[in-house]
């Protein structure tokens, strides 16, 4: 489905390079919910906007489908942190989630199905006429979620999507987000900071070293299919993963 | 009182007061120069007719908006154009820093001779002066649009005129629209200045010639009525601004509240 092969990033500017990423490599197999997490400063943002075909890499490539990224690719959807800034804020909800179809020349029939299908999916299907500035934070990332799906990907990428939403908030939206995957059966790169977050959505777990990046461990986490936010937050199971996860990112920090 | 009752009687308050004291301040006057305004209002009908408007009024409003049209489109189009590419902003910034500074009344004797003295020369004069705040804001608007916004659109590979007209516009509005707004009063400004030179028609010519002529108190009534135009064409800018740019407003409500 999705393998980063090698992939390196280093800024040049003003006469100094900074190597963000070393020498990344890992792969995401098709269906699968991978969580990317690492120490805050690791350069999970830049590696996320290479796989997006936003940035590009200063050596090794992202292979997608078989065909090497170079640009944003067809049918892969990405949703950014800052949601309040990756809506329209002139186009109503219902115009947001349909802008991208439209590039993908739909019919509107067709479009109109979609939108309501994705904002129904999110739990907003009364919201389509409000404009996103109108809406909560949580309400506003549920939007940027539903035009993601309503573009029916093959990949959704996700950064820190919601790292600036209330700790309740966020509960429900990481359920929203294994729900769609299981829906769906998309494929889904999920990048977080929070090691819990991490250990609960995901099927395995990349933890990234410090920067310059590699990858410091690829864990698969052997918990039942079916999570809940209080039950599978007490399986002692989860609060060993979490351990092994923490105890990596503190050797990753150290830089051993 | 009602809101909007309310909101008149502010909107109102000013200027009345304004024309109260201009009212009592001039009624004792005996300046040549500076009639009473009764005087000046009472010529005001006779002066202003229907007749007046048609050779006059109207012909300068037409160049007014035909200056202020073409300004617009180019200021916009070629705005989008530099704000869009660092190169292209770096050749055309020095250039453009150059001609923002040439007053455009400079520029009539030299259009004239090209352009004769007709309303081409007019309409020339009207648009190079309100070309510089719709292109200089363009520019500035967008070349400032949300790099978060346009990651997301190059990931849903958002572009041609879909993005022009659903991104780059509409991201640049606000700033677009200070723009227009500047470069309306600029233009009233060059229409009445184009008529100063070489016209025999106009509402600046109109008002030279009662200078000339001493005809003092209708002079000041042509500058009342220009006033007036100007205050009508803000009023009606408003509302296009508001109808557009509602967004805008409403955000900016909703960020203040959080």
């Amino acid at each position: 489905m999705l393998d980063v092969e090698h992939l390196r990033k280093v800024y040049d500017g003003h006469g100094r390079s900074v190597e963000a990423l070393r020498d990344l490599t890992f792969r995401v197999g098709a269906g699968e919910l991978v969580c990317l997490v690492g120490p805050s400063g690791c350069g999970k943002t830049t590696l996320l906007r290479c796989i997006a075909g936003l940035l590009e890499p200063t050596a090794g490539r992202t292979v997608l489908e078989g065909r090497p990224v170079t640009g944003p690719p067809q049918r892969m959807a990405v949703v950014l942190q800052e949601y309040g800034r990756s809506l329209f804020p002139w186009m109503t909800v219902a115009a947001n989630v349909e802008l991208p179809l439209r590039e993908k020349k739909l019919p509107r029939a067709r479009r109109r199905e979609l939108v309501a299908t994705a904002l129904d999916e999110v739990g907003l299907a009364d919201a389509g006429t409000a404009y996103p500035w109108q809406l909560s934070g949580g309400m506003q990332q549920r939007v940027a979620i539903a035009r993601a799906v309503a573009y029916e990907p093959r990949i959704l990428l996700m950064d820190e999507p919601f790292a600036a939403v209330d700790a309740q908030t966020r509960a429900d939206l990481e359920d929203l987000v294994r729900r769609i995957w299981r829906d769906l059966g998309v494929t889904i790169l999920f990048v977080t900071h929070d090691i819990d977050e991490a250990v609960y959505l995901g099927q395995r777990v990349v933890i990234l070293s410090n920067s310059p990046t590699v990858v410091q461990e690829d864990l698969t986490v052997d918990l039942p299919a079916e999570r809940d936010q209080l039950t599978t937050r007490a399986d002692p199971r989860f609060t060993k993963l979490r351990g092994h996860v923490y105890e990596q990112i503190q050797r990753a920090k150290a830089g051993t | 009182m009602s809101r909007g009752l309310r909101r008149l009687a502010a909107t109102l308050a000013l200027p009345s007061l304004l024309v109260a004291f201009w009212w009592w301040a001039s009624a004792d006057s005996t300046s040549y120069y500076l009639p009473p305004l009764r005087q000046i209002l009472s010529v005001f009908p006779r002066v202003w007719t229907v007749d007046r408007f048609e050779t006059d009024v109207l012909p300068s409003l037409a160049r007014l908006a035909a200056g202020y049209l073409l300004a617009a489109a180019a200021g916009i189009g070629i705005g989008v154009v530099i704000g869009r590419s660092p190169v292209v902003r770096g050749i055309a910034e020095p250039g453009l820093e150059f001609f923002r500074a040439v007053p455009p009344p400079v520029l009539v004797p030299v259009l004239m001779l090209f352009a004769g003295i007709g309303d081409q020369m007019k309409i020339i004069v009207i648009a190079a002066g309100a070309l510089w705040p719709i292109l200089l804001n363009t520019v500035e608007g967008v070349r400032a649009a949300d790099p978060v916004l346009l990651d997301t659109a190059r990931s849903y590979r958002i572009g041609g005129l879909c993005r022009l007209r659903h991104l780059t516009l509409a991201a640049a509005g606000p700033q677009i629209f200070a723009g227009l707004r500047q470069a309306v009063s600029i233009a009233i400004i060059l229409m009445v200045i184009s008529e100063m030179f070489a016209a025999n028609e106009g509402l600046g010519f109109a008002i030279i010639q009662f200078q000339r002529s001493f005809a003092v108190a209708e002079m000041w009534s042509g500058t009342i009525l220009l006033g007036l135009i100007g205050f009508g064409l803000a009023w009606a800018f408003r509302l296009v601004e508001r109808r557009v740019l509602f967004w805008y407003v409403g955000m900016r409500a909703a960020a203040r509240d959080h």
